[in-house]
């Protein structure tokens, strides 16, 4: 035993994994955004030039219509995004107000809200976005509200789940007998420490519209035609998939890499958090 | 066995250079000890000395920012305090009994089925024959009656002891007890220790970690003093505690509350009561608490309320700051003083302060909550009154720039008392002070809010569980079994 105990071991430092999760997501948006300046236009159409290959012309070759299908993948991840970080962020600071509303009133207010939430619970999201969706179709503000509907629960309930137990402590005991009111503690005791999980929560909210908008598209109630977004491609290509199997694995590809890098990227920033 | 069950060697933990503030300070300096099967080590110390992070070392728990090294051998396993290598020793090797049990225990089982559980994934026992056990150790620390209460409906120095049998349920070879007896009256002590003590005839190692030196006596042993993260004194219990060899474990054993010079309050004028409280009573389900039981206090008077363990001490003084309801008997506060004069001041001072503020903005939100501007109840000058405080509690302007978790127990303690002392309370509500802290900062401590007490004329209802320190630092001491006998308790 002696052997190995004269020697100072450092203690090695926590393992750092490479994190692909933030490079990625910034690729795919740059692609996005890129698209705008630099590609062709994504509505043209050329149909002595459908169905082609990859090539020079055509990086990664034209649909059914002879359109670029690089300035449309860059206009779907463009309109995909958009929604989805607009919706997802509605979603946390609705479901944030009602959770901290619900934790801090108790009572008859906390009762009809957590009814509010579980009644939105009980329907299956998909179907609260096609209902909404279905009142305008093709509107983009319609698809906001369906997926912030759907959304927010379960902001709600983490926060209202959270913030009780925090409101309960001798933190907050303390600060309420030193005379604080309902801003501070909100500030300093109860918000602070659920940063972590909300973070994380909007990651995944971020992955779901993403995936919502593309299987409503893909249903054909979403967005119309002619704009480019991730389900209405996939639905596009897919009487084609046997003449031009790239058509259809564009749009697959780049909805599978945005949703698992979102995933990585919060998960690494979580680590580093804590 | 000739291997040690514990062996450290040369451990040093200082903090990793890279985060702010202090740069590689070193928290605990070349700790080397062993511990054989069957054997007991007790740690003593000040407060903050490093004793927990030693512990949290062995267990391979330590936070990120520190760093460690030396070596650490369990079992004859060479862990080096990494987790990876440490945690599959836990339950059965190695085991832990937290500081915090309140935030260890689920809140969603009875106490019997926790221990029970203890007994059956860390043991292996069968079920019928691990409940038998829990049944058993909870009735040996005094605990039968809360074998089916949950976590709320206890006191928590009784969560303190049903950690304590999951501890001992779980029959580690190593088992590493920090502060097990905090908070405890001395008949639950005892009975603490001797379930402790019972487990080192079938080999269990015991190391110790407690700022109580009659824990320590009474744990026998070995003891280890540590002070500013070296260990400056190590030997046989008997030898250290009666033949003290360093001179900071002679001062140490001299601060002890028994050997306190009473403190001298001047002789209690005629003053106004602040707070009077008349036929209050409480019970939890079908067990009274206490009933109809009347007090009052007056301006710059320490009231100390002594009673065992989960008698209704804390529950009382919440009564007293309206923060839990009475079912009978009313409390009124005669003064004119606002309701932010009636303060409280907590056992677990991190509990009171915000993480995420350091500690000089938590004494400025609330100075400037209060006294901004030209308020007409401002004191002369609130910032000279902050620096007089700090001087006269011995706290260096260093420490406002650090968060609540960066100082230690004892300048926690002290800071929470100088943020209310800068609010010029009326009546301070003091739940087990200074429960957490050694002897020496103990003392310091105590003798900090008696000198508030009398000189900013605030009333001070003082819960302890140390008969000394209640009898040597307030002008009458009270049984909480007397209170509610008596039914008035007035100074005559």
């Amino acid at each position: 035993m002696s052997t190995m105990t004269h020697m100072a071991t450092p203690l090695p430092a926590a393992r750092h994994s490479w994190n692909w999760g933030a490079p990625v997501l910034i690729a795919v948006l740059l692609l996005g955004l890129l698209s705008v300046w630099l590609g062709q236009n994504p509505a043209h159409q050329n149909l002595s030039n459908t169905l082609a290959a990859p090539g020079p012309a055509h990086w990664l070759g034209t649909d059914h219509l002879g359109r670029d299908l690089m300035a449309r993948l860059g206009e779907a991840i463009r309109v995909s995004l958009w929604l989805a970080l607009g919706s997802a962020f509605l979603a946390v600071t609705l479901g944030t107000l009602l959770g901290l509303c619900a934790a801090w009133r108790r009572g008859l207010t906390d009762r009809l809200l957590c009814l509010c939430a579980d009644g939105v619970a009980a329907i299956p999201g998909l179907l609260w976005v096609l209902l909404v969706a279905a009142l305008a179709p093709g509107q983009k503000w319609a698809l906001y509200s369906g997926l912030v509907l759907t959304a927010w629960v379960e902001f709600f309930r983490l926060v209202r789940s959270q913030a009780l137990a925090t409101l309960a402590g001798d933190g907050v005991q303390a600060g309420r007998l030193l005379g604080f009111g309902a801003p501070y503690l909100l500030r300093w005791y109860v918000l602070p420490p659920m940063v972590g999980d909300l973070l994380r929560l909007w990651s995944y909210a971020i992955a779901n519209a993403v995936l919502a908008v593309a299987a409503l598209g893909f249903v054909g109630v979403g967005l119309r035609p002619p704009t480019a977004e991730l389900g209405l491609m996939m639905t596009e290509a897919l009487p084609y998939y046997d003449a031009a199997p790239w058509l259809l694995a564009a749009p697959v590809v780049v909805l599978v890499l945005v949703v698992s890098a979102l995933q990585s990227a919060t998960r690494q920033a979580l680590k580093d958090s804590v | 066995m000739s291997a040690p069950l514990l062996q450290v060697d040369d451990l040093r933990i200082h903090l990793a250079s890279a985060s702010p503030g202090s740069h590689g300070r070193a928290l605990l300096e070349a700790c080397s000890f062993s511990l054989l099967a069957g054997e007991r080590l007790t740690l003593v110390g000040e407060s903050g000395a490093g004793k927990s992070l030693l512990a949290q070392a062995i267990m391979g728990t330590l936070p990120p920012a520190l760093q460690a090294s030396g070596s650490i051998a369990i079992d004859g396993v060479a862990t080096h305090g990494q987790r990876e290598r440490t945690q599959p020793l836990w339950g059965r090797t190695v085991m832990m009994l937290p500081q915090e049990p309140g935030t260890a225990l689920n809140p969603l089982m009875q106490m019997h089925s926790q221990v029970a559980e203890a007994g059956r994934y860390a043991r292996g026992l069968q079920w019928q024959h691990a409940r038998q056990d829990a049944a058993q150790q909870l009735q040996s620390l005094g605990l039968g009656a809360a074998a089916r209460l949950y976590l709320h409906q206890i006191s928590g120095g009784m969560a303190q002891r049903v950690g304590v049998a999951c501890a001992s349920a779980a029959g580690a070879r190593l088992l590493i007890a920090d502060e097990p007896t905090k908070g405890l009256d001395p008949e639950a002590c005892a009975q603490v220790a001797a379930l402790l003590m019972a487990a080192q005839t079938q080999g269990q190692g015991l190391l110790t970690i407690t700022h109580d030196l009659e824990l320590a006596a009474h744990l026998g042993g070995r003891i280890a003093v540590l002070r500013h993260g070296c260990i400056v004194e190590q030997g046989p219990a008997t030898e250290v505690l009666q033949a003290p060899r360093h001179p900071y474990t002679r001062e140490l054993m001299a601060a002890r509350p028994q050997h306190w010079q009473p403190y001298p309050f001047a002789a209690a004028a005629s003053s106004a009561p602040v707070l009077e409280a008349h036929g209050l009573t409480k019970r939890y389900g079908a067990r009274t608490l206490f009933e109809n039981l009347d007090l009052t206090l007056h301006a710059g008077e320490v009231v100390a309320i002594s009673g065992p363990s989960g008698c209704g001490k804390t529950t009382l003084g919440n009564m007293l700051l309206g923060l839990s309801p009475a079912d009978a008997g009313s409390v009124r506060r005669p003064g004119p003083a606002a309701p932010w004069k009636y303060q409280k001041l907590y056992q677990d001072p991190p509990a009171a302060f915000s993480p995420f503020r350091t500690l000089g903005q938590a004494l400025d939100d609330a100075r400037h909550l209060h006294y901004s501007g030209s308020s007409p109840r401002a004191p002369q000058s609130p910032e000279s009154g902050q620096a007089k405080w700090m001087q006269a509690f011995g706290l260096s302007d260093a420490l406002l720039a650090r968060k609540p978790h960066e100082v230690s127990g004892g300048e926690l303690q002290r800071f929470a008392l100088l943020r209310l002392m800068q609010l010029q309370p009326a009546f301070i509500f003091a739940d087990e002070p200074t429960s957490r802290l050694d002897p020496i900062t103990q003392r310091d401590t105590m003798r900090v809010i008696c000198d508030s007490a009398a000189q900013q004329g605030c009333a001070v209802l003082l819960v302890s569980h140390d008969a000394h320190l209640a009898r040597h630092s307030s002008h009458r001491h009270v049984q909480m079994a007397d209170l509610t006998m008596q039914g008035a308790a007035t100074p005559a």
